[in-house]
C-alpha cells in the first residue's frame, strides 16, 4: 500500500522547484518522521529553504508532490499543526513579547499556555519588553517561541540560532530535544555542523538541489572513514599531497592538517619525510570534514 | 469545525485589539491621524472662516474625507509594505489564522481611528456653529468612516508591491495629490479645468461631493453621478490590492 506509515508527517515525491528557469530542487524525494531531529545540511545556496519552504507550503512546486499529514500543506488543517521559524522575520514592534506570543498562539486550538511558551524559549524575563527593544538573539527567540506556541507536530527551524551566545544556543538545543522527545517531527535547515551534530537524529545533506547524503550523524561521519593529523612541519604542501592515503591538506594558522583514509600509513610516510615534525595530533574526522568531502567529489563526479 | 484551529470570532477580535494597540503605541501614526484634521479643520474653518458658517459646513463635509484619507492610505500602504518586507505577513500566512482576518482586523482599527479624528472635527464644527440634524450627522459619519474602504485597498496595493521607503514616499504624494486634486482643501471650482476634469477619476472628489450633498451643499439629485464613478474605482482597488497579494519580498 502506497499510503505514508503513520509517523511520516511530510513527504516530498519527485519534487522540482527552480526560480527564473535556474533549477533549484530537483527531483527530491524525501520523508520526515515524527518524535526526531532531520538536520538538512548544506552550504549556502544548496537548497536548504527552498526545501523547508515547500514543505510548509510557503513556496509551490513546479512538479512533484507536497504532503503534510496526507494534505495539502496549505491546508488549514495542516497548517494548525505546524510551527515554522523563518531565516529572518520580522516582528510586530510596538507589542511586547507577551502579547506577540499570545497573538500567535490564539490561531491554534492546541495552543500551549503563554506562560509555558515563554519559558520553553527562555524569555520570561523579557514578557512585558516591545518587540523594537530587543537584540538580534532575543529577537530570534520570540521567533522560536511563536514556533512552538501551537504545540506543533511539525516543527521547522531555519537557521535558528543564528546570533546566539553559547547559553541561549545549548537552551535552545534543550527545548527543540524536548519537542522531538515529545512526538515532533522537526525539521533543522543549518549550515552550522555543531548544531546538526549536537541535535539531529537524521542529518541531509543537499548540494545542488540533490540529496547527496542521508543517514544519522555517525554514518555521515564514516562515509570518510578516515583521520585528521595536524602538525607542524617544514614540508610543502605538494609534498603532503603526495603521501599515501592523504585525501586532503589544508594550512591551519601554523599549522598543518591533513585528512587520511588510513592514519597509520600516512603516518609512517610523514615521519620517514621530516623527522623532525612537532604539536603532532590525530583526530577522528569531524562532520565538516565529512561533509566537505561528501560535497566535494559529488561536485566532482557530476562535472 | 475544526478540532485544531481556533474559532475564527475570537481571533477576529484579538487581531483587531492588536492591530488598535500596535497603532496607540506608534506615535507617528496616531498623532497625525487624531490631531491633525481637527487642528487643520480649526485652522481653516474657525481662525481663517472668522465665524462664516457656511465656510464652516463646507469644509466639515470635505474635512472628513481628508480625515480618514491619511490613516487608510498610511495604515495600509506603509504598514503592510513593512510586514511583508520583514517577513510578518509571511508567517501569518504560515499559520491556521483565516485568511482575510488580518485586514480585516486593520480596516476595523482603521476605523475607529477615522472615527475618533472626524468626531474630534464634528465637534470643533458645532462650536463654530454648525447645525445639522441627527439624521445628516450620522448619514455624514457613515460616508466619511467608509471612505476608509477604498484608500485602504489602494494603500493594500502598494503596499503589497512596494519596499517601505518607496510607499511611504509613493502614499506621501499620493495624500497631497488625492487632497488637493479632489477638491477636499479648496472648493474645486477654483481649481483649472484640467484638474477639474481629472477629479473625475479621483475617490476623494466623489466621496467629498457625496459629504456635501449630506450637508445640503451639494446637489443631491446627482448622488448616482458619483456613487457610479465611486463604486467603479472601488472595484479597480480591490483588484488592484487583490492581485498584489501574495508577493513576497525575494
Amino acid at each position: 500500500m502506497p499510503s505514508s506509515p503513520s509517523n511520516t508527517v511530510a513527504r516530498l515525491t519527485g519534487v522540482t522547484k527552480a526560480y527564473a528557469g535556474r533549477p533549484v530542487v530537483k527531483s527530491f524525494d524525501f520523508a520526515l518522521q515524527a518524535g526526531a531531529v532531520t538536520a538538512l545540511l548544506g552550504p549556502n545556496g544548496a537548497g536548504k529553504s527552498t526545501v523547508a519552504g515547500l514543505m510548509t507550503g510557503r513556496l509551490a512546486a513546479d512538479a512533484g508532490e507536497i504532503a503534510l499529514f496526507d494534505l495539502d500543506p496549505r491546508d488549514a488543517e495542516a497548517r494548525a499543526r505546524m510551527g515554522v521559524m523563518l531565516q529572518a522575520a520580522g516582528l510586530p514592534e510596538s507589542l511586547c513579547v507577551a502579547e506577540a506570543i499570545n497573538l500567535q498562539a490564539g490561531y491554534f486550538k492546541r495552543r500551549l499556555k503563554t506562560k509555558d511558551i515563554l519559558e520553553q524559549a527562555g524569555l520570561t524575563a523579557l514578557a512585558k519588553r516591545r518587540c523594537y527593544k530587543l537584540s538580534g538573539g532575543e529577537q530570534r527567540r520570540v521567533q522560536f517561541a511563536l514556533a512552538i506556541a501551537g504545540n506543533p507536530d511539525f516543527l521547522v527551524l531555519d537557521e535558528p540560532t543564528t546570533g546566539f551566545d553559547a547559553d541561549a544556543r545549548r537552551a535552545m538545543w534543550r527545548t527543540v530535544r524536548a519537542k522531538a522527545e515529545g512526538g515532533a517531527a522537526v525539521l533543522l535547515a543549518t549550515h552550522h555542523m555543531d548544531e546538526a551534530e549536537a541535535l539531529a537524529d537524521r542529518i541531509v545533506v543537499i548540494a545542488e538541489g540533490r540529496i547527496i547524503a542521508d543517514g544519522p550523524p555517525a554514518a555521515i561521519k564514516a562515509k570518510v572513514a578516515g583521520s585528521t593529523i595536524r602538525f607542524r612541519t617544514a614540508l610543502a604542501t605538494a609534498h603532503l599531497k603526495m603521501l599515501p592515503a592523504v585525501s586532503k591538506v589544508d594550512q591551519v594558522g601554523a599549522d598543518t592538517a591533513l585528512l587520511s583514509t588510513d592514519a597509520r600509513v600516512t603516518l609512517e610516510a610523514l615521519f620517514s619525510a621530516d623527522p623532525s615534525l612537532t604539536q603532532f595530533e590525530v583526530a577522528a574526522a569531524s562532520l565538516e570534514d565529512a561533509l566537505a568531502d561528501i560535497i566535494a567529489n559529488t561536485v566532482k563526479e557530476a562535472a | 469545525m475544526s478540532a485544531l484551529v481556533a474559532a475564527a470570532p475570537g481571533v477576529y477580535v484579538r487581531e483587531a485589539s492588536a492591530e488598535i494597540i500596535k497603532s496607540a503605541r506608534m506615535p507617528q501614526f496616531a498623532i497625525p491621524t487624531i490631531v491633525l484634521p481637527p487642528a487643520f479643520y480649526a485652522l481653516f474653518a474657525l481662525g481663517m472662516g472668522r465665524g462664516d458658517v457656511e465656510m464652516a459646513t463646507h469644509t466639515l463635509a470635505t474635512f472628513g474625507v481628508y480625515a480618514v484619507m491619511g490613516p487608510a492610505l498610511f495604515g495600509f500602504g506603509a504598514n503592510v509594505a513593512s510586514e511583508r518586507e520583514t517577513g510578518q505577513l509571511e508567517l501569518k500566512r504560515l499559520s491556521p489564522m483565516p485568511a482575510g482576518a488580518h485586514i480585516t482586523a486593520k480596516l476595523i482599527a482603521t476605523m475607529i481611528f477615522s472615527a475618533i479624528a472626524i468626531g474630534l472635527v464634528y465637534a470643533l464644527a458645532i462650536y463654530a456653529g454648525v447645525r445639522l440634524s441627527t439624521q445628516q450627522w450620522a448619514t455624514l459619519a457613515t460616508v466619511q468612516i467608509l471612505a476608509v474602504i477604498p484608500f485602504a485597498l489602494i494603500g493594500l496595493g502598494l503596499g503589497y508591491r512596494l519596499g517601505l521607503k518607496a510607499a511611504i514616499a509613493i502614499v506621501n504624494i499620493l495624500f497631497l495629490g488625492l487632497a488637493v486634486m479632489g477638491g477636499l482643501w479648496m472648493p474645486i471650482a477654483v481649481l483649472p479645468e484640467f484638474i477639474q476634469t481629472m477629479a473625475w477619476g479621483l475617490p476623494s472628489y466623489h466621496l467629498g461631493e457625496m459629504a456635501l450633498m449630506v450637508v445640503g451643499r451639494s446637489d443631491a439629485a446627482n448622488v448616482w453621478l458619483h456613487a457610479g464613478p465611486l463604486a467603479l474605482i472601488t472595484i479597480a482597488a480591490a483588484i488592484f490590492a487583490w492581485t498584489g497579494q501574495g508577493r513576497h519580498a525575494a
